[in-house]
Parts: C-alpha cells; sequence; structure tokens
C-alpha cells in the first residue's frame, strides 16, 4: 500500500525548476497542492503581477503531473492503482461574456476527459455544476485502472472576465464542494480580501523578480547577432549589458521580465555596432558603454512602437527620432482643409479659456488691448493667480458647447492671415465671400469630420442629440503641439488667444 | 463609384420618417411587391440599389425648355447626348480612381502575403499595417473595397472589412466578423456552428478558427476602415483578443488611418501597443488623383463640356477649404454635366462626333432666338459693330440664314479652338521642368490671361537666365511634346500642323548646339544676357579689404548671338501662348460651363443662415399679409417670428413668463382688442415648439420656468 502522502516525484519537479529560474518555492508549493498524493486543494489561488510566471508554471507544473502515471507504469507493475490527474486551462482574456467562459470551461473539460456526447447549453453556473458533474461522471465509470481521479480546472486571468455576473467567483469556489475531485486554480493580479466569500484558500504568491533575479534569467536568452569573439565574450558583454539596461532604463519604467528583455534584445543590435565594425573591442566595458551612452538616455525605446523598425538601425537613428516628432504635426496640418483647422485652433482655445475670460479675447470692443497676452487687467489677474496657481494647461481639456466654438471659430477666422488659403496662394482675393461661411452646411460637415477622426471628442453618451445640436459637448482631443502647428499653418498665433 | 455611394448613403433614410402620418397605397401587383424586402446585411455588392430608379433610356425624363417650344427630338437628343458624354468621362475617371491606389495595394497585398516573415515563432503580436489615407474619409471606401477584392484574389483566407458605424460592441464586431469572414465562400456548406457535440456561441472565435484548418488558410484579414472612429476601447479589446489568438488564428489587421499614425498610436494604451506590429503606407495624395482626374475628364481632349476658370476657381476653392475629396469633385462635375444638357436647350450643339450640317437640321427658329440672346453673341456684334461691320451685323440680327451659316462656321472652327487652347496648355505644362500645378494652369488658360500671366513670365525669365546647353535641353522638351501629344490628355502630335514652330525651334537648337560645342572648345563659357549683368559685381579681398569693382562686361561675338537666339524663343512662344480667351470665342456657351452660384447654393448650402434668415426677416421669403418689409416687430408676422424676435433679445436664460407677456402684447397690441387669449396661447405654444424644433431653446435645468437658448443667430 502506497503511503497516503506523497510528494510528486523529484524528476518533474527538478526539469520545471531548472526550467523556471527563482521560482523554486512557488513550483514546490504549487505541485503539492495539486498532486493528487499530495494535499489536493479545492480552491487555489495564483496572484501576482504580470510577467511574472504564473501561467507558464502553472502550465508546466499541470503537464507534469499528468503526464506522472505513464512513467510510472514503465517501471512499477501494472496493478499497482495509479492516479489520473487532468487539466484544463481557460483564458479569460478570451472569453467575451461571463456566458461565453462557462461555455469554455465545458468545452475545454469535454476535451480533457475524452467526453464524447452533446452537451447542452450552459447558461449559468448551475447548469455548469450539471454539465461538469454529467461529465465527471463519465470519466470516473471509466474503467482504465485508475483508482485516484482529479480534474483541475485553471481560470487564467479571471479578474479580468468581461462582463462577468457578480456571483461568479464564489459560486465557482463553491463547485469543488458540489463535485468531488475537483481543483479550481484562479490566476489573477490581486486578490481583493476574501473575493471568494471562502475562508482557508490557499494563496500563492508570484513577486516580481527582483534585480539579480531579472539578470539571472535574461542571461539564459542568447543575444543575437553573437560577438566576434565567440560564445563567451558574447555571454561576457550581454550580461554587462543587461545589467547596464536594466539600471538606467528597466529600473524605472519597465521592470517586468517581459518589457526588459525586448528592450534589451531592441538595444544589443545598436550596442555592439561598434564592435562588429571594428572601433571598439569588448574588453574595457566603460568605453564601450560611453561610447553608447544616447542609447540609454534616450527614452523612446520603452513605449512600444507599433511601426516595425528597419531592419538594422541605422547610425543616426536618435536624431532621426528627433525630426519624426516634428514632422509628425506638420502631418495633419497641411493634410487638413483650411477651415477645419481653423475649427480645431477654435475647439482647443474654447477647451483650454476658461468662458468667462471670452470677453477678454474676443470680444471686439473700442480698447486696443483685445490682443492682450496672459488674462484680464493687472487687477484681475493678481486676484487670478491668488485662486489658481495651476497652469489651465495642465488641467487638460474641458468639455465646451458647440455654440461657443463656432463663435471663437467666427473670431478667429477674421483675423487669420488667410496663409493657407486656396484663393490667397492664387493672388485673387475677394472681400464679398466673407459671408458665405456664415451658418455652412460645409462648416458644420468639418465639425462633423473633425468628430469622427476623433480629435474632438463628444462629450456624454454617444447617441445623445444630435452632433450638430448647439447644446452638444465637445472636447478636444490633440494637445498643444499639434494646435501649435496647425494654427501657424493658417497664420493664427494661438498663444494669443489663451488665457495664462 | 460617386453615384452608387450616393444612393448607398441615403439608405438609412426615408422621407416617412419625418411625417407624422402618411397613407398606405398598395403599389398595385407588381412583382416588386411581391416580393420579400432585401436585408439590409446581406446585399451584394454592385447590385442595384432598390431606391436606383429603374430608369430606361427611352422614357423621357429631361423637361422641354424654351418655354415648351423645344421639340420632343431635341430634348431626346439632350438627353442621349447626356448619357453619352457623362458615360465617357465616368469611365475614364473610374480607370484613374482604379490605378490610383494600384501603389498602395500592390504594398499591402505583399505585406498581408510575407507578414508572416516579421513575426518570429511564438510572437504574440499581431501584424498589422497601417495605410495613412489622409482626412478625407469618403475616399476610404473605396480604397477598402479594393483592397478587398485585391486580396480575395491573392491571398487565401477570408478579408473583412469593419466600419465604426456597424461596431457597437464587442460581441456585435465579432458576430459580424465570424460571419462575414465564413460566408465568403459561398459555395461552400453552412458552416457547422458546433465542436464535438457542443454548439458555439456565435461570437466564439472558435468558429473562425475550424473554419481557417478546414479552409487551410494562410491569413485572415481584418480591416478596420476608419479606425478613428472607433471606440478606443473596443479597438483595445478586439487587438488584444486576436494576439491572444495569433497562435491558433492567423490574424493580420489593416488599420485606415486619416490623420497620422503617431496620432493613433498615442490614443492607445500600452497594453494594446504592445500586441501590434507593422507597417506604414501612405496612399497617393487627394490632390495628386485630382490633379490626374481633372487631366482626364477636364482638359482633355475628348471630353465634351469643358468647365470656365470661374467655376474651376470655386470648386477648388472648396476643395482646398472645405472638403478634400475626390468624390465631391466629381458629384461637382456630374452636376456640371447635368446642368448643361439639363437646362441649357442649345447643348444639342455640343456633340463633337457628328457633323455641324446633321445638327443644324435639328435647330428650329427658337433656337435661334435664344442664341441671338447669348453674351458671345452679343460680343460678335459689338465687335462687328466696332469694326464697321454693320451690315453683317445687321444681316446676324435679322437673317436667320445667314445666323445659320454663321453658327456652322463657329461650330466647325470650334474644335480647332479648343484644340489650339490645350495644345498650349500641353506645350507650356511639359517646357519646364517643374511645371505649375495642371489645375492653376488650365485656369489661366481658360481666363485668357496666359500671356500675360506669371507663370508665362517665369517661363521667360528662366530662359533669359539658361545656358546654350539649358536651351537645347528645353527646345527639345518643346519639341518632344509637340511631336508625342500627351497620354493623358489624349492629345496626339501635332508636329506636321506646327511646321513653322517645329523648325524655328530645329533652327534655335541646332545654333545652341553649335554654340555650346564652340564653347567647350575655347572653353569660354557663354554666359546669357541675364546672366552677364548678374555677374558684373566683382569682390576682391586684398589684405583684408575687400574691394568692390565693377566688371566691364564684354560680349564676345558667340554670346551676342546667343542673346540673339534667346530673344527670338521667348518671342516665339510669347506668340505661341498668345491664346485667344474662350469666353471671347463665339458660341462658346455650347462647351463650355461657368457659373459658380449656382453651384455653391447647390454643393455649399447654408441651412442654418437660411432659417435664421427666414426667421428675422420673414418679408423677404413670404409676400401675403406679412404686412410691408418694415424693420421691427408686427403682429402680421407668423407667431414663430414674433417669438424668434424676443428669443433674440433675451440673454442665455429665457423667462418663460415674461416671453409670453411679450408675445401676448404683440398680438393684441397692433389688434387693438384684446383678443381671444387660448388662441393666442395656443400660437405662442405652436411658435415654441416650432423653436425647439430647429434645436434653438430646450429646457434649462437651472431654473425650472426658463428656457436656456442654444442658438445665437449669425454662427
Amino acid at each position: 500500500m502506497a503511503s497516503m502522502f506523497s510528494l510528486p516525484t523529484a524528476v518533474v519537479l527538478t526539469s520545471i525548476v531548472s526550467q523556471f529560474p527563482c521560482r523554486e518555492q512557488q513550483i514546490r508549493s504549487l505541485a503539492t497542492l495539486l498532486a493528487i498524493t499530495g494535499a489536493p486543494s479545492r480552491n487555489i489561488v495564483l496572484y501576482g503581477l504580470e510577467a511574472t510566471g504564473k501561467s507558464a508554471i502553472t502550465k508546466a507544473i499541470l503537464q507534469g503531473l499528468s503526464a506522472e502515471p505513464d512513467k510510472s507504469l514503465v517501471n512499477g507493475d501494472s496493478d499497482v492503482p495509479h492516479d489520473q490527474l487532468r487539466y484544463a486551462v481557460i483564458k479569460s482574456a478570451e472569453c467575451i461574456t461571463g456566458r461565453h467562459l462557462l461555455e469554455q470551461a465545458v468545452g475545454a473539460v469535454a476535451k480533457a476527459v475524452n467526453w464524447e456526447g452533446n452537451g447542452g447549453r450552459c447558461e449559468n453556473v448551475a447548469q455548469l455544476v450539471v454539465e461538469l458533474g454529467r461529465m465527471l461522471e463519465g470519466w470516473r465509470a471509466l474503467d482504465d485502472g485508475a483508482t485516484n481521479r482529479r480534474i483541475v480546472l485553471v481560470f487564467d486571468g479571471i479578474d479580468h472576465q468581461r462582463e462577468a455576473p457578480p456571483t461568479l467567483l464564489p459560486s465557482l469556489a463553491r463547485l469543488g464542494e458540489i463535485i468531488p475531485n475537483l481543483t479550481i486554480l484562479y490566476i489573477i493580479t490581486a486578490p481583493r480580501p476574501n473575493f471568494l466569500h471562502l475562508t482557508g484558500v490557499p494563496h500563492i504568491h508570484f513577486p516580481s523578480y527582483t534585480k539579480p533575479e531579472l539578470l539571472q534569467i535574461i542571461s539564459s536568452t542568447p543575444p543575437t547577432p553573437q560577438l566576434p569573439g565567440g560564445a563567451k565574450e558574447t555571454q561576457e558583454t550581454w550580461s554587462r549589458f543587461t545589467s547596464a539596461v536594466y539600471d538606467s532604463l528597466s529600473k524605472h519604467s519597465g521592470r517586468d521580465i517581459l518589457s526588459f528583455r525586448s528592450i534589451s534584445l531592441r538595444l544589443w543590435p545598436r550596442f555592439i555596432k561598434p564592435i562588429l565594425d571594428g572601433q571598439l573591442s569588448s574588453t574595457p566595458f566603460s568605453r564601450l558603454l560611453v561610447a553608447n551612452r544616447s542609447l540609454f538616455q534616450n527614452e523612446t525605446v520603452l513605449i512600444p512602437g507599433i511601426i516595425s523598425e528597419p531592419p538594422l538601425a541605422k547610425s543616426g537613428a536618435v536624431v532621426q527620432g528627433g525630426n519624426e516628432s516634428k514632422g509628425k504635426y506638420q502631418g495633419i496640418a497641411t493634410q487638413l482643409p483650411y477651415y477645419s483647422r481653423l475649427l480645431l485652433v477654435a475647439s482647443y482655445l474654447a477647451s483650454f479659456n476658461p468662458p468667462r475670460l471670452d470677453i477678454l479675447h474676443f470680444m471686439k470692443s473700442a480698447s486696443s488691448k483685445r490682443r492682450k497676452k496672459g488674462g484680464g487687467t493687472a487687477l484681475s489677474r493678481s486676484s487670478n493667480t491668488k485662486r489658481r496657481s495651476i497652469s489651465r494647461k495642465l488641467l487638460g481639456p474641458q468639455a465646451f458647447v458647440l455654440e461657443r466654438m463656432l463663435a471663437i471659430f467666427h473670431c478667429i477666422k477674421e483675423d487669420a492671415d488667410s496663409r493657407g488659403r486656396y484663393r490667397n496662394a492664387n493672388g485673387n482675393g475677394n472681400a464679398n465671400e466673407r459671408k458665405r461661411e456664415n451658418g455652412s452646411a460645409d462648416i458644420q460637415m468639418a465639425i462633423a469630420t473633425l468628430a469622427s477622426l476623433r480629435l474632438l471628442v463628444k462629450m456624454g453618451a454617444q447617441n445623445a442629440g444630435d452632433a450638430m445640436d448647439g447644446a452638444c459637448r465637445y472636447r478636444v482631443a490633440v494637445g498643444w503641439e499639434v494646435v501649435r502647428g496647425v494654427a501657424r499653418s493658417v497664420g493664427v498665433e494661438a498663444e494669443d488667444y489663451l488665457a495664462d | 463609384m460617386s453615384d452608387v455611394e450616393e444612393t448607398n448613403s441615403h439608405t438609412g433614410f426615408d422621407a416617412i420618417d419625418h411625417q407624422p402620418a402618411y397613407i398606405y397605397t398598395p403599389s398595385g401587383t407588381n412583382d416588386d411587391a411581391l416580393e420579400r424586402p432585401t436585408k439590409r446585411r446581406k446585399v451584394a455588392r454592385g447590385r442595384p440599389s432598390v431606391l436606383q430608379p429603374h430608369e430606361s433610356i427611352n422614357s423621357l425624363v429631361f423637361e422641354p425648355l424654351l418655354g415648351g417650344l423645344e421639340t420632343v427630338e431635341c430634348v431626346r437628343e439632350r438627353q442621349d447626348l447626356f448619357q453619352k458624354c457623362w458615360s465617357e468621362t465616368d469611365a475614364r475617371i473610374q480607370s484613374i480612381l482604379n490605378e490610383a491606389n494600384e501603389d498602395t495595394l500592390a504594398e499591402v497585398t505583399a505585406f498581408v502575403d510575407g507578414s508572416g516573415d516579421i513575426n518570429q515563432e511564438g510572437d504574440e503580436r499581431v501584424p498589422a499595417s497601417f495605410i495613412v489615407t489622409g482626412p478625407n474619409i469618403a475616399s476610404q471606401d473605396l480604397l477598402f473595397k479594393q483592397l478587398s477584392a485585391r486580396l480575395k484574389k491573392e491571398i487565401n483566407g477570408p478579408i473583412v472589412t469593419l466600419r465604426s458605424g456597424d461596431a457597437s460592441n464587442l460581441k456585435a464586431v465579432l458576430k459580424q466578423l465570424i460571419r462575414d469572414a465564413t460566408n465568403q465562400r459561398s459555395e461552400d456548406e453552412e458552416l457547422s456552428l458546433e465542436q464535438d457535440g457542443r454548439k458555439l456561441l456565435n461570437y466564439d472565435l472558435e468558429i473562425l478558427q475550424g473554419y481557417v484548418k478546414n479552409h487551410g488558410s494562410q491569413r485572415v484579414v481584418v480591416a478596420f476602415q476608419d479606425s478613428e472612429a472607433f471606440d478606443t476601447n473596443l479597438v483595445v479589446d478586439l487587438v488584444t483578443l486576436f494576439s491572444s489568438w495569433m497562435d491558433r488564428i492567423p490574424f493580420t489587421l489593416l488599420f485606415g488611418i486619416a490623420t497620422s499614425v503617431e496620432l493613433f498610436q498615442e490614443r492607445l494604451p500600452r497594453a494594446a501597443s504592445r500586441c501590434l506590429y507593422g507597417v506604414r503606407f501612405d496612399v497617393e495624395q487627394t490632390s495628386s488623383i485630382l490633379e490626374r482626374i481633372f487631366q482626364s475628364a477636364v482638359a482633355n481632349s475628348k471630353a465634351s463640356l469643358r468647365l470656365g476658370s470661374e467655376l474651376v476657381a470655386s470648386l477648388m476653392e472648396r476643395q482646398h477649404d472645405h472638403v478634400q475629396s475626390v468624390q465631391s469633385f466629381i458629384v461637382a462635375l456630374k452636376y456640371a454635366y447635368m446642368c448643361h444638357f439639363y437646362g441649357n436647350a442649345l447643348s444639342i450643339l455640343t456633340d463633337a462626333s457628328t457633323s455641324p450640317q446633321s445638327l443644324l437640321k435639328l435647330i428650329q427658329p427658337c433656337h435661334l432666338e435664344a442664341i441671338r440672346m447669348l453674351p458671345s453673341f452679343r460680343k460678335l456684334i459689338e465687335w462687328l459693330v466696332k469694326s464697321q461691320q454693320l451690315d453683317r451685323a445687321r444681316e446676324l440680327l435679322q437673317d436667320d440664314t445667314i445666323l445659320v451659316q454663321e453658327i456652322e462656321g463657329a461650330l466647325e472652327s470650334k474644335d480647332g479652338n479648343i484644340l489650339r487652347l490645350l495644345r498650349a496648355f500641353h506645350m507650356f505644362a511639359s517646357a519646364l521642368s517643374e511645371p505649375p500645378s495642371g489645375i492653376d494652369l488650365y485656369m489661366a488658360i481658360f481666363e485668357g490671361a496666359l500671356s500675360n500671366s506669371d507663370h508665362l513670365k517665369r517661363v521667360l525669365d528662366s530662359i533669359k537666365r539658361m545656358t546654350p546647353d539649358d536651351l537645347v535641353v528645353f527646345t527639345k522638351r518643346i519639341k518632344g511634346a509637340i511631336e508625342n501629344g500627351s497620354y493623358e490628355l489624349d492629345l496626339e502630335g501635332w508636329a506636321d500642323e506646327d511646321d513653322d514652330l517645329i523648325g524655328e525651334l530645329r533652327d534655335v537648337e541646332i545654333k545652341a548646339v553649335g554654340l555650346s560645342e564652340n564653347s567647350s572648345d575655347t572653353e569660354k563659357p557663354i554666359r546669357s544676357s541675364d546672366a552677364i549683368h548678374s555677374k558684373g559685381l566683382r569682390t576682391t579681398v586684398i589684405a583684408q579689404r575687400v574691394q568692390l569693382s565693377y566688371e566691364k562686361s564684354t560680349i564676345t561675338e558667340a554670346e551676342k548671338e546667343f542673346i540673339g537666339l534667346i530673344d527670338h524663343v521667348s518671342k516665339l512662344l510669347e506668340q505661341y501662348f498668345t491664346v485667344e480667351n474662350p469666353k471671347d470665342l463665339f458660341l462658346n456657351e455650347l462647351w463650355l460651363c461657368d457659373s459658380a452660384d449656382s453651384f455653391l447654393d447647390v454643393f455649399a448650402p447654408r441651412p442654418r443662415a437660411a432659417i435664421e434668415n427666414a426667421l428675422s426677416a420673414p418679408h423677404e421669403y413670404l409676400t401675403c399679409d406679412v404686412g410691408g418689409s418694415e424693420e421691427g416687430l408686427s403682429s402680421t408676422y407668423p407667431t414663430t417670428a414674433i417669438v424668434y424676435q424676443s428669443y433674440l433679445e433675451a440673454g442665455s436664460l429665457i423667462n418663460m413668463a415674461d416671453l409670453w407677456t411679450t408675445f401676448h402684447e404683440i398680438l393684441s397690441g397692433n389688434e387693438g382688442d384684446e383678443g381671444d387669449e387660448r388662441e393666442a396661447l395656443m400660437r405662442f405654444y405652436r411658435a415654441l415648439a416650432d423653436l425647439k424644433l430647429v434645436g434653438m431653446v430646450k429646457q434649462s435645468k437651472k431654473k425650472a420656468d426658463h428656457l436656456a437658448k442654444v442658438a445665437w443667430k449669425g454662427l
């Protein structure tokens, strides 16, 4: 008679431990809690931040445990009762609704236990219980010599499940009370206290990797291309390089292993370019570091680019980055039609100017102070600064009423020196045309186009009210840089109209 | 394409929507009526829409003009001419539109085909191509239609185009995606929604996975046509979902981006942008497509109707200032054709292919009368009077047969005149290495203002600065233009017709070649007259002091000869480019359409200004019982106008009681008696309801008995 308690075989565990360095403790605890002869538990919670190896380790352990009986068959006699463990993984990221999750669970379990029969719909947890019970019953009835059977359901990322019913988690936690031999494993980011409404659920924490751990893990990733000096030199340089990358870039913004690895791999070819070119050698590492210091100061690599880089980075990549940012805003400035540009500028002004200062900026009063920079007279300014010291630019765009923006538009339209206009470019201006824009359908169309390009964002419910309704509230969705470029392209100096 | 779009855009709109009641009239026992109404989503592309009128060529849709005097033959002739001319033009435009995106299509197809190469194994990032179309949203539809047609041909796998309009939430998008993807092979049996005996939900991507597995698809292409208009959260959800499925379904995404990739990326959270990886493609800019369409549809030698400079200017202004859209230009062009053939009785004479004699048979006395009303006829008479040919003028005015002869002559010379203009256009455009925009040039020529335009001045100035070698290149270019003609404009070479010019140019070229050979022999460069003047100032630095001295430029014999040559060429060109103003030609109204005002009224309406104006000055619209055109209020105005006046005078919050008092006073004040208060109240309510309908007032949340003013006048 085999003992009631035995840990999973060391062969399996050591291979997993070597596969996932720095996670030995978690692996051992989880294996104990999962193994049939160990301390099987009905519910297990794994939690930890992104990229800490939760899903991968779970999968590896379950694979190892479910494959174990075959090995014992090889070296032992066949009539020793063996255990059978099956598992099913359900990724919440792929489930669109709570019901979808349940259907997926049924499907995955059916596949895991080779259930052949048609299952019914599974609309709520009660039906899930019935379905699962039927399948497991059928599985247990199979006579293949297994005595102990256990099925493990893994809900990966269930805390981010879309449209989950509020009772989903507590009811899932109680599944084990109804269905025997069922383990449910929840992989989540950060558990709320008592979120399963059940006490005594073992939690296993997967902490974020520390620096030495990160460096140890990443040293197992071979960089490409290799240095001409061979594998040893490459490995040495790689480890010192990754350490430098961590200290300069990843420490502050990308601590998880995935982004650290991707940054290191992206920077590597540029970093060793001097070596490949034969300008420097790898031995005085500090010299290499100094030669490449711009790489570690440039933070653009931290932002994941959606545009693929050219295969091998050019030497002037850093300089290029500067040009790009200038070019991108000129792009829309030249592409939008003239009046759309003016409307965009007017929207920005309406969003960032408080309505009470509109009179100061836009009234055509007799005083010549109209174009004054900054808000208000000396008197009002002093009271201004007392009340609010945060610049309005930093407060973000405020919603404005469409009608107010139109008023501002008509005001700045007259001040615009029509630099970007067609008529002006061809030298046949006509003062008679001025009134044509008032209430024109073209202007309204331009506003609608800006809104559908999401340069203006409609506030409130998407379908509430007409887009052209005067009381409809909008917010501008472009920043100061863009607007300044756009304004200059039509000859408006937006700063003149902007309160402080 | 444009007209299909037009009808499609109205499919959701029904005039009945805005009627309070309607009378059901069964439309007889037509076959159409028995048919079930077509489901909107399953309508196949390219099938004629239900709304499109079933027009048969034989029935007359045009009205007889000239006060009904026009005969049926003429009306039919106009209609047929319109069909013929527009279909020719339209075909040319369509071919250009189809070509226009060719490069982008090829690049995108190559990307989709090889997008497995970018991603390494196990990479969960979704390959994506970002197609920057520019802010012209209307053109995206065409581009994506072309793209999906192209991809369907070359890629093995489903192609699904998603639009922001039909994407309300994740479930709906996935349903549509799966349905569209699995419906694409119509010959297949209905795909089973079951797997392992289990029925799948209709938004489960496993269905798609099964489809991909069954058909061995290489790629599943999902195109976001107007990606900016999508809800950002939806895009994020979709992208992360696709990335999660990447190991089972080979997704490739296409994004149509109207602003810029950077703005698009700024909007995406990092979680989504980490899952995307791709290449940016730029579509040919609207302006350059427009230029090509213009060349082939308006400036083309085969175009039957030409737009005048004023009209082109206003169209271009609208393109530049308001909407940049090829489609709107095509629509405007079609409108010009329609106006011309529908509203101009003389358009029967437009046809270039039939001989003038056969056309003249159609002419009736009323046509002749109409011709005598034309501005160009008046100009002709004025010119005759000025040049003392009074008899001729009188004959033209009185004698129909003489007029007919004159018309015949004008018709015969018409083609020649247009050809002359177009040749000048082409020659000018091809003579320069950096020609001005074709549209500007066209406008200058059709204004008759080329000879003293800036364009010509610039050319002549540049000639003066040329070296002999440059001059040779320049004359060669002009000769090439004359001999080869132009493909875009459908101009054939006209070397045999312009013998003199060719000959002169050849002489100049030979001489210039000789001069440049001589100069290279003697190693003394030949300077042109301009160059001599500009190099006259000399700067010498002697002992750290700058000395300026004027070089006495001596002109060698060769240089003198060269200057002579250049003067000769300038004169030739000036002469050639002095073309007649097409508007001065007799009967230019037959082939030149130039009325900008009606265009702006049609294509740039001002609904808001019109409503405001109608409310504030109803006497401009209503002749009866309004009581003159005096300023201010009167009780005879429509009640809505009265309320609107007080509305304008009020602040942003309007007290209802005040408004009612004012209204009641105005109504009863003029009538003298108290009037019926209930009646007045009823009218007041109706007026307010009207204002609310127009969207000028709404219930205020700040004060219970107040209205909030929503619209200010004149914005």
